[in-house]
């Protein structure tokens, strides 16, 4: 019986994500520190060879789940079939990385396991033997270390805390859970994915750098006129040769629901902060955004930090940067475009 | 269609299929939400005798939990489109901090409000505080769990684990369940389609048999609804009284050990470069980029 | 606006703003709505059957987030809880302890000073020995009676408020709506049948957006309660159509600016310390400090309509203040975590307007209750809020309508017969010496305070537009005429208001931010927690003839715009109005140096009922 479960899943092409690849090096880190053993459990569709991939990654056994209903992510199949590789692995402790199918699934398998749960895991460690785990409260703004006595314990780990862990394919020891899935689980069908066109797609969350645009672009200029389409050829052309990830303050993305003149590829879903994401890319570039608490706590994850900023008071040279321009993110913009090619 | 092993949640299910030809009643829509600080405030840990807490916690002015209350103004812009639907709003916190911020929140849709009087700390345990609400849900008078829709934000602005709507669903036997939803559509006959948000900027788009559901929202499509002294006049006549016989409870940290709680510095030594060109600026920006 | 379809409510008594005045109100009232058995004394006349239906609207997103460090003797308020000890309910109030007056000196040589000040300089700098060996001030060996505020307690307004507001809330018997600007009264002829909320879904300019347009809603009801205070727009609308009493004015007004700040671990201040000072950063600007528990206080200082500098600023005469040794030995190493302004009528009861009339009252501080003579307005607002429960529950028993007559028989009697009033007419004149300068001013006060009221010295007042000075006189002898020409026009070029450019031309330092105490405006704003309005709603800040604002050149809108809401537009356009930055001060509004046309009691700044402000409600 191995210490701790690793749960995984295919993505629709069978493949893992770098996110689950994470997990596995998070998941090896944490074993050798425990001194333990760890098994891991695949669900989705292509599951055993995807297990295969990962094959000498160190797991003592490889539990799989690969039925048709497991194939496309719904919450009632996937946590009856991650219940069943907890129940059957009979770990103390179970990881999985925090990718939206697992978020959605495995506070179900928890609470069918009499498991606690804890998400958006930054940090394990063990302590005299007690495994500790970091996470943040209030959205970013409060960093807590806690453990737990109960167990089982479920963890999901946020991606980033360990590189994607690399290793030799094989034949894996692979041991198939059969799940009785029923009419139950079919109340809900999967029609597909919508995803924006491709140029349209203006969240890139494998991207080197964030660029974040705020309500300046959209405010009067030095000229007392308007500039929303420069702005606009600006930053998607900024995003188009940077390959950039676009996020925003939530005062540029506000002003779209208030009828003033907008930038209309974003939306809420660009929206980075308080009420926003926290994305985890390793520059971020804050344009025309003053830097206020709710908006910077967004950007705990993002290592190096520029602003151009017209206010050489604003939040950024404040110390929530590390260099801020005092310039005109027009000008600035259209010549890094410019020698960008 | 069913196995012969049938548990309860497949009987619910049978009882669905039944129902499934019989023109769609009204919804209830229930909605948990409660109170977080408002965003703007700033916010420092304070370690009472066992758990942490905030400093000057019943001080903090606070808002209804962003993605709950997106959430809210679905279910009631959901409600409107399906004759006889009720929206329900549950909310765990301190008697006196939720009374306040009802002043804020009824104005807006309308809603009965179910109070429980306990803690909206960050800090507490997302299975007792499902429980503490699912055992609210199920006591709420005439609940039917044919026409039931649990709605909620997929996260919190304070404990942002995005766990408790799904413990709550669990609770309450419901597994279909939908997390990060930007949008629901109905149809006559109960069934409706839901987008979530997933990996990358994209949406998994599925279709449901109907209620019972649970949908843990993300901030859907809706703007902030202005605030109507008329709807707030008929929601608060019942919010005081639910308020008034709002029973407490103790909703604690679980078996969570809170070993410490800090607000790392985020200062840094910024280098300010001003009087310089654009074209400097550009060069130099374009270096860091690359590097 | 006729064409517009508008919903109806209906109400017994609807209140606009919820302040001290309107929380005294209802504190009174609610006692008396019950009898013994619990059961309603009053039956509804718009719901047949149910209790009294009492509405009250504010403004603010929170009733809590007004701006409000104070020191108060509380008589009213305490006799309002006899049994309760209300440093004890009310949250981080404090009673007064330690008091202080001291008389700053103008340390870097940079104020502007009359011959009269510089003679006082020179008696409090000459009698330092006497009084105390304090960083470049001198504390009064002696405070007044009249200043004093023993016995009282030191809180927030906010704290205050709230407390009020959720024991009312919690009785069932009224409900307070914040986040619901009111804009106008709703008049029949010359009676006031109710009051109509801002329209939402409007673009800035005011016109209906189709998609989502929702007009503000009419509440009727027999009894409109106006306490929205000195610069509401229900009771300045009032005073538009009823005018002032006969030789009533509001002359005279004060932005008051504060921050609540963390003191520093070294700081010896106790709680309850209360700190007032004269004198600097010009010797028309007043400062105070109060020390609440736990290491905080509230300061800020006040920047008075007589003080005529076009480019009167508050935020750095604030931050130059805070600087001062006297004040900055205490300080330095805190850290800033709350501020907000707001506007003072320093008229007291000569800018009482009209009292009632058919169908409403008026009361608090926009009803002339401040006293200028204590410099207190917070207890008196409480008791007209009191006094007129008295009235209202009077004509209730009786059943009798809420006339003007019947108004003026129970609430404005018991208004004039009260030590209220008493103390309003002896503080009457106190400021008047102010009008002609400070050294004036101060014997002034100190004449009324010392024969209650009985010796006054006289001046002429005038409205604050006719008293603000141009560019030139202001700084003449300070700034060259070219210099000042030359940073107009840079500042003009760069959008910029001019009050820090000409401060530093005239010799004060340029203030070095440390992010904790001292940072920018812009920073500042957010400690208050300001940070958007509500969409929908028009721009409540106009000006009334933007073809005067083309060739004003004083502009001093935008110098004591408490938060840079209001900043400079193209050259040779009026200013520009950023709705989500106004913390609704109201400075504009008596500081336009422009007499509007049509009434030159009043300026060409409009300032309406809008949504937004101020978001902390540590105040």
């Amino acid at each position: 019986m191995a210490d701790i479960l690793l749960v995984l899943h295919t993505g629709c092409d069978g493949s893992l994500s770098k996110g689950a690849l994470e997990s596995i090096a998070t998941t090896v880190d944490l074993s050798a520190k425990l001194g333990g053993s760890f098994a891991v459990g695949v669900i989705g569709a292509g599951a055993g060879a995807a297990a295969d991939t990962i094959a000498g990654c160190g797991a003592e056994k490889f539990y799989v789940v690969e039925d048709e209903a497991v194939a496309t992510p719904r919450y009632s199949s996937d946590a009856k079939a991650a219940t069943a590789l907890i129940q059957k692995a009979g770990a103390q402790i179970v990881l999985a990385s925090g990718s939206s199918r697992l978020t959605r699934c495995m506070p179900g398998a928890a609470y069918r396991t009499g498991a606690q749960i804890d998400t958006h895991i930054v940090a394990l460690a063990v302590e005299a033997g007690v495994l500790k785990a970091q996470r943040w409260y209030y959205r970013q703004r409060i960093l807590t270390t806690l453990s737990r006595a109960a167990r089982p314990w479920v963890l999901l780990v946020e991606g980033g805390i360990q590189p994607a862990w690399q290793g030799a394919a094989g034949v894996a020891e692979k041991e198939s859970v059969a799940v009785e899935f029923t009419a139950v689980e079919q109340r809900t069908v999967i029609k597909g994915v919508e995803s924006p066109a491709a140029d349209a797609q203006t969240i890139r969350p494998d991207a080197a750098l964030l660029f974040v645009a705020g309500a300046g672009w959209t405010k009067k200029q030095a000229d007392g006129e308007y500039h929303i389409s420069d702005a606009s050829t600006l930053i998607q052309g900024f995003l188009n040769k940077a390959g950039a990830s676009l996020g925003s303050s939530k005062s540029l993305v506000d002003l779209q629901s208030d009828g003033q003149a907008t930038l209309s590829f974003m939306s809420h879903m660009n929206q980075v902060g308080q009420t926003g994401t926290t994305p985890r890319h390793a520059k971020g570039l804050s344009t025309c955004c003053h830097g206020e608490e709710p908006h910077a706590v967004g950007w705990r994850f993002i290592n190096e930090r520029r602003a151009i900023n017209m206010d050489a008071n604003c939040g950024w040279a404040q110390g929530k940067a590390d260099v801020v321009y005092i310039a005109n993110a027009f000008e600035v913009i259209a010549k890094v475009n410019e020698l960008l090619g | 269609m069913c196995s012969l092993a049938l548990g309860p949640a497949d009987c619910t299910q049978m009882k669905i299929n039944q129902m499934e030809n019989k023109t769609m009643e009204g919804l209830q829509i229930v909605v948990c939400g409660t109170l977080v600080p408002d965003p703007l405030q700033t916010l420092e840990p304070v370690t009472t005798p066992t758990v942490p807490g905030l400093k000057n916690e019943t001080m903090l002015p606070s808002v209804l939990d962003p993605w709950a209350a997106h959430s809210l103004y679905e279910a009631a812009n959901l409600a409107k489109k399906v004759p006889g639907s009720k929206v329900y709003l549950v909310s765990l916190g301190p008697k006196a901090k939720l009374q306040q911020l009802m002043m804020t929140v009824a104005q807006k849709v309308p809603f009965e409000l179910v109070a429980i009087d306990g803690s909206a700390s960050g800090f507490t345990d997302a299975m007792e505080v499902a429980k503490t609400l699912a055992a609210a849900i199920e006591a709420i008078p005439g609940l039917d769990k044919a026409r039931l829709l649990v709605f909620g934000g997929c996260a919190s602005a304070s404990r942002d684990a995005g766990v408790t709507m799904q413990l709550i669903g669990e609770q309450l036997g419901i597994t279909d369940q939908f997390v990060g939803v930007d949008e629901i559509r109905m149809s006559d006959d109960g069934s409706f389609s839901v987008l979530e948000r997933i990996e990358g900027g994209q949406y998994l788009a599925s279709t449901c048999a109907g209620a019972p559901a649970v949908l843990a929202w993300a901030t859907g499509s809706l703007p902030e609804p202005p605030n109507n002294p008329q709807v707030g006049m008929a929601n608060m006549r019942f919010v005081i009284p639910a308020l008034q016989k709002a029973r407490p409870v103790a909703v604690g940290v679980g078996s969570i050990n809170f070993e410490k709680s800090e607000v790392p510095a985020q200062k840094r030594a910024t280098r300010i470069v001003k009087d310089v060109s654009a074209d400097v600026i550009a060069a130099e920006i374009v270096e860091w980029i690359k590097g | 606006m006729s064409a517009i379809e508008r919903m109806k409510m209906e109400a017994d008594i609807v209140c606009v703003g919820f302040g001290p005045a309107t929380a005294g109100f209802l504190t009174t009232l609610t006692r008396a709505l019950l009898k013994e058995d619990g059961t309603p004394a009053f039956e509804s006349k718009v719901m047949p059957g149910m209790p009294l239906q009492i509405m009250c609207y504010e403004r603010a997103d929170d009733i809590g987030f007004g701006v409000s460090g104070v020191v108060t003797k509380a008589t009213f308020i305490k006799a309002s809880f006899p049994d309760k000890d209300l440093t004890k309910e009310i949250p981080n109030a404090v009673a007064a302890g330690d008091e202080k007056v001291a008389y700053l000196f103008d340390y870097l040589g940079a104020s502007q000073r009359d011959p009269g000040t510089m003679f006082v300089d020179a008696v409090f700098k000459g009698g330092r020995f006497f009084m105390g060996k304090c960083p470049e001030a001198a504390e009064l060996p002696w405070i007044p009676p009249f200043l004093r505020k023993e016995g009282g307690i030191v809180m927030s307004i906010g704290s205050f408020v709230s407390w009020i507001g959720a024991e009312l809330m919690s009785s069932g018997l009224v409900q307070i709506w914040p986040g619901t600007p009111v804009s106008e009264p709703v008049f029949e002829g010359d009676k006031v049948v109710g009051v109509r909320l801002a329209d939402q879904g409007v673009d800035l300019q005011g016109n209906p957006d189709p998609a989502n347009f929702m007009p503000g809603m009419d509440i009727h009801a027999p009894l409109v309660v106006v306490g929205d205070g000195p610069v509401g727009a229900v009771g300045r609308t009032l005073d538009d159509h009823f005018g002032l009493p006969e030789g009533n004015h509001q002359h005279d007004w004060a932005v008051g600016m504060k921050a609540v700040i963390e003191l520093p671990e070294s700081c010896t201040l106790k709680p309850g310390t209360v700190i007032h000072t004269l004198g600097y950063p010009e010797q028309e600007i007043f400062g105070f400090m109060y020390v609440y528990p736990d290491r905080t206080a509230s300061l800020g200082i006040f920047v008075p309509s007589w003080f005529d500098s076009p480019v009167r600023t508050t935020y750095t005469y604030l931050q130059h203040w805070m600087q001062h040794p006297y004040i900055w030995r205490h300080i330095e190493g805190g850290r800033l975590r709350s501020w907000g302004a707001k506007s003072l009528q320093e008229s007291g009861v000569r800018g009482e307007p009209y009292l009632t009339g058919d169908g409403y009252v008026r009361i608090g501080e926009g009803s002339g209750t401040t006293n200028v003579l204590t410099n207190s307005g917070v207890d008196e607002a409480w008791h007209s809020g009191v006094l007129l429960a008295e009235g209202v529950i009077d004509l209730l028993q009786r059943d009798e309508p809420f006339t003007k007559a019947n108004l003026d028989a129970t609430y404005v009697k018991r208004r004039r017969e009260d030590k209220l009033n008493a103390d309003l007419q002896k503080a009457k004149r106190a400021r008047d010496g102010f009008q002609d300068g400070f050294f004036k001013g101060m014997m002034g006060t100190g004449m009324t305070g010392m024969t209650n009221g009985a010796m006054n010295v006289s001046s002429q007042s005038r409205p604050p537009s006719q008293r603000i000075k141009t560019l030139l006189e202001t700084f003449a002898g300070r700034i060259s005429e070219q210099d000042l020409a030359a940073a107009v026009a840079q500042c003009a070029k760069d959008k910029q208001p001019l009050h820090d450019t000409l401060m530093v031309l005239a010799g004060w330092p340029e203030i070095k931010m440390d992010g904790e105490l001292l940072m920018s405006h812009q920073d500042v704003l957010f400690k208050g927690g300001k940070v958007q309005a509500a969409g929908g709603f028009a721009n409540h800040v106009t000006f009334a003839h933007p073809e005067i604002c083309r060739t004003c050149k004083e502009r001093t809108c935008i110098e004591i715009c408490s938060a840079q809401a209001i900043m400079p537009g193209e050259e040779g356009e009026p200013p520009e109005f950023d709705r989500e930055k106004c913390i609704h001060c109201g400075a504009c509004v008596w500081s336009c140096s422009k007499a509007l046309p049509e009434d030159p009691e009043k300026t060409n700044v409009l300032f309406g009922a809008g949504s937004g402000g101020l978001h902390s409600n540590e105040n």
